[in-house]
């Protein structure tokens, strides 16, 4: 069914649109994460190199 | 529990050695062969040093071999630090070093042999591919045993930058690299033809993407803060051009194919997310350039800071080029030209050999406590190189307008302005002078800083076992109220952060690919598309032996320019049976794909042995050992017989007699050319080029004349 199904649709346009859909939910997601991320944790991730002594 | 350990420098001492030697070797080859490019001769009449075979030895050695051991230099000195752990395991860090440097000599003995499966960047034979594969999991046990016993909760983004790099090139490496063995270094590939481009370009592609970019990505937010002496510029915008541009960048490989016989969604799916890439492209640049704000004046005294400048600007270069390149109508003009050579140079010399000096300055004082020996030098360094950079991009820039614009011109008539492909080439000889020169002060500039490092080292001496300490990680985290967000959980657990990598890299390569294997609409059979004869199939073998797919491409685009000067454009169904595809990706000579019937045999003879009697001037290499070498064909009936498993429809028990029909047409080629005067043995490799030649691209002109009847 699934063979028959990829057979007949109009494969240019389902598959970019697919496509930037599921970049979008995706972005949208790592964003969400990033806006609720905890910003003291932000900046001690950042100093890490910085923070270590050669 | 504060712990004492200590940091495994001798290991980044070795691949620093490692990155310098095989950086001056793989440029020393890149030298060789641009001055093949308006002086044949330079090939010093040998086939081992001729361009076609060691074009990939200078590709293989600069992106494998320098590049491979900087990553391994900055990797290994990074991780330790930022996990504030030794390297998991001294015996694995030295199998992966010496496991490494023993295939990149592999690579330089094999392919000066002609020993290549002709894919890009992959030309590496069957026992080495396994042998890539062995010291890459090597790699991974070693990064992941670390990751794991480490003393540092989160891993810090530079890691992630590893961690990506690690699975990708994994995924890349296997799966451009299912091949059938046919003797200890010749295979076949399983994919033919438009799936055989596809695989090779997504792998093309994102080798570029994870093996150039994201380790040195990595690289770049370590090195970077510990240069300037302050943390990165957004740590956020880190993490969303971590995500968006391994998501992103697997998708852009069909850009590599535009205008080609690939499916054409499968075409525009490639250019959409080419331009979507300069976002996280840029988003990495920008927030490595801004890390220097406030501390510009430190740019102007510190030559480290000055190479890190300029090789983030090439990177910025570089990829806001990327996607201008992958709009069709830029890519009918720069494909195929030199243009494209200026790109990935620019890449090249700027972001990754620049980065890699600077981390080679900084770090080998350090590992050696002392000064660098002289910072006069290396800021001369980095003014030649960068000089280097501009005397080599500039010219090759200037060639790739010229000759795709002139290749493209009419007359008022209609008629082809330049219908003999090498006026174009001669056209642009001048400039692939000034590349050479261009390329020379680079490596002047490498060598200027071998010495310094030599004498740095020798002024000081290796702490091999750099005393650290730091507190071991209690085994249980709690979270503080509010900071138990999902990503910071992902931070500290590095296999399901792998996973979780792996399947963003994933999506993008299987809606590409799966379609394309599984429909068979994408790839329309051609009743009149042949499996090649034994000698032909032979024939091919030479033509990819001697890497004849690094100068001529067999893909006609469906242009007027194009087919006036070629004929027919290329069409998917007729590569149906070619394991592998042999598209090729420059133009340095005329595309070959519709050359069967154009000339006599006697012309590709001559034109063989040498190419400027039959076209004056021509920067073609001659090739007098097809006439002198005997044709190999004890391998006809394996070659058959592998073929068939890949479905090639040879009858069966053909193999058995497959040399008697080789022998029948080497006999036809050789009695016509005894009638223009030309004896030669029809035992001779010659015959085998030749009777490919005439074949290639006659299929579809049978098809056109049985229809016209």
């Amino acid at each position: 069914m699934f063979k028959q199904f990829i057979n007949n649709f109009l494969a240019g346009q389902v598959y970019l649109i697919t496509s930037l859909w599921i970049f979008l939910i995706f972005f949208l997601i790592v964003a969400v994460l990033l806006i609720k991320m905890d910003k003291k944790h932000i900046t001690y991730m950042s100093e890490l190199p910085v923070a270590e002594k050669d | 529990m504060l712990e004492k350990f200590n940091y495994d420098n001798k290991i980044v001492r070795n691949f620093g050695i490692a990155t310098i030697i095989w950086g001056i070797v793989g440029m020393t080859v890149g030298l060789l062969i641009a001055m093949q490019l308006f002086k044949p001769g330079m090939n010093m009449g040998s086939q081992y040093t001729t361009f076609g075979r060691i074009r990939p030895l200078h590709t293989n050695a600069v992106i494998f071999a320098f590049v491979g051991n900087g990553i391994f230099m900055g990797v290994y000195y990074s991780l330790q630090r930022l996990l504030k752990a030794r390297m998991f395991n001294d015996v694995l860090s030295k199998i992966h070093f010496w496991g490494w440097q023993l295939i990149i000599v592999a690579a330089a003995i094999t392919l000066p042999l002609g020993l290549t499966t002709s894919h890009e960047y992959a030309e590496l034979e069957w026992p080495i591919d396994i042998a890539i594969t062995l010291i890459w999991v090597v790699f991974g046990i070693n990064m992941f045993g670390t990751i794991i016993k480490r003393r540092e909760r989160h891993m810090y983004v530079a890691i992630w930058f590893y961690i990506a790099t690690f699975v990708t090139v994994a995924v890349l490496h296997i799966v451009n690299s299912f091949q059938l063995p046919i003797s200890a270094f010749k295979s076949y590939y399983l994919y033919a033809g438009v799936q055989d481009a596809l695989v090779q370009w997504w792998y093309g592609h994102n080798a570029v993407a994870f093996f150039l970019t994201t380790p040195y990505l990595g690289m770049m937010y370590y090195f970077l803060p510990k240069m300037a002496n302050r943390p990165v510029y957004s740590y956020k915008l880190s993490i969303l051009h971590f995500w968006s541009l391994i998501f992103i960048y697997i998708w852009a490989g069909p850009h590599h194919l535009l205008y080609t016989s690939l499916p054409g969604w499968a075409q525009s799916l490639g250019v959409v997310f080419s331009v979507m890439l300069i976002a996280p492209s840029w988003g990495g640049m920008i927030n490595g350039l801004l890390t220097l704000r406030g501390a510009w004046d430190k740019v102007r005294d510190n030559p480290i800071l000055k190479f890190m400048v300029v090789g983030l600007t090439g990177y910025g270069m570089a990829t806001f080029e990327g996607p201008l390149l992958s709009l069709k109508q830029v890519n009918a003009i720069a494909h195929y030209t030199d243009w494209i050579v200026a790109h990935v140079h620019v890449g090249a010399l700027a972001w990754n050999g620049f980065l890699t000096f600077a981390i080679l300055y900084w770090v080998i004082p350090r590992i050696y406590k002392t000064e660098l020996f002289s910072k006069k030098l290396a800021t001369v360094h980095f003014w030649i190189g960068t000089f280097g950079i501009l005397f080599y991009a500039v010219p090759m820039y200037w060639s790739g307008f010229t000759q795709g614009l002139m290749l493209k011109e009419f007359t008022p008539d209609g008629m082809l302005k330049h219908p003999a492909f090498l006026e174009t080439t001669l056209a642009v000889l001048p400039m692939h002078v000034y590349r050479a020169i261009g390329g020379t002060f680079y490596l002047t500039g490498v060598i200027i800083m071998t010495y310094n490092l030599v004498k740095t080292m020798l002024a000081g001496k290796l702490v091999a076992n750099e005393p650290a300490e730091a507190m071991a990680l209690t085994p249980v985290f709690t979270p503080h109220a509010g900071e138990n967000t999902l990503h910071r959980a992902l931070e500290r657990r590095p296999i399901q952060f792998m996973i979780l990598s792996l399947i963003v890299i994933l999506i993008g390569g299987m809606v590409e690919m799966m379609p394309t294997f599984m429909i068979s609409s994408n790839i329309p059979t051609i009743a009149s598309v042949k499996p090649y004869s034994p000698l032909e199939l032979q024939g091919r073998d030479l033509y990819i032996r001697e890497g004849c797919v690094n100068c001529h491409s067999q893909m006609v685009r469906p242009f007027r320019s194009e087919t006036e000067r070629y004929g027919e454009y290329s069409k998917a169904g007729e590569f149906v049976y070619d394991h592998p595809f042999l598209w090729g990706s420059k133009r340095t000579g005329p595309d070959l794909h519709r050359e069967g019937g154009k000339y006599s045999h006697a012309w590709h003879f001559n034109h063989m042995m040498d190419p400027t009697t039959m076209s004056p001037g021509s920067i073609m290499p001659p090739y007098p050992w097809l006439i002198e070498q005997k044709l190999d064909i004890s391998t006809t009936a394996s070659k058959i017989n592998a073929m068939r498993t890949l479905g090639v429809p040879y009858e069966a028990g053909y193999e058995k007699t497959a040399n008697n029909d080789l022998k029948r047409q080497a006999d036809e080629i050789s009695a016509g050319l005894a009638k223009d005067n030309i004896k030669v043995g029809s035992d001779r490799e010659i015959v085998a080029i030749i009777a490919y030649l005439q074949r290639l691209g006659v299929d579809i002109k049978a098809n056109k004349l049985s229809s016209k009847l």
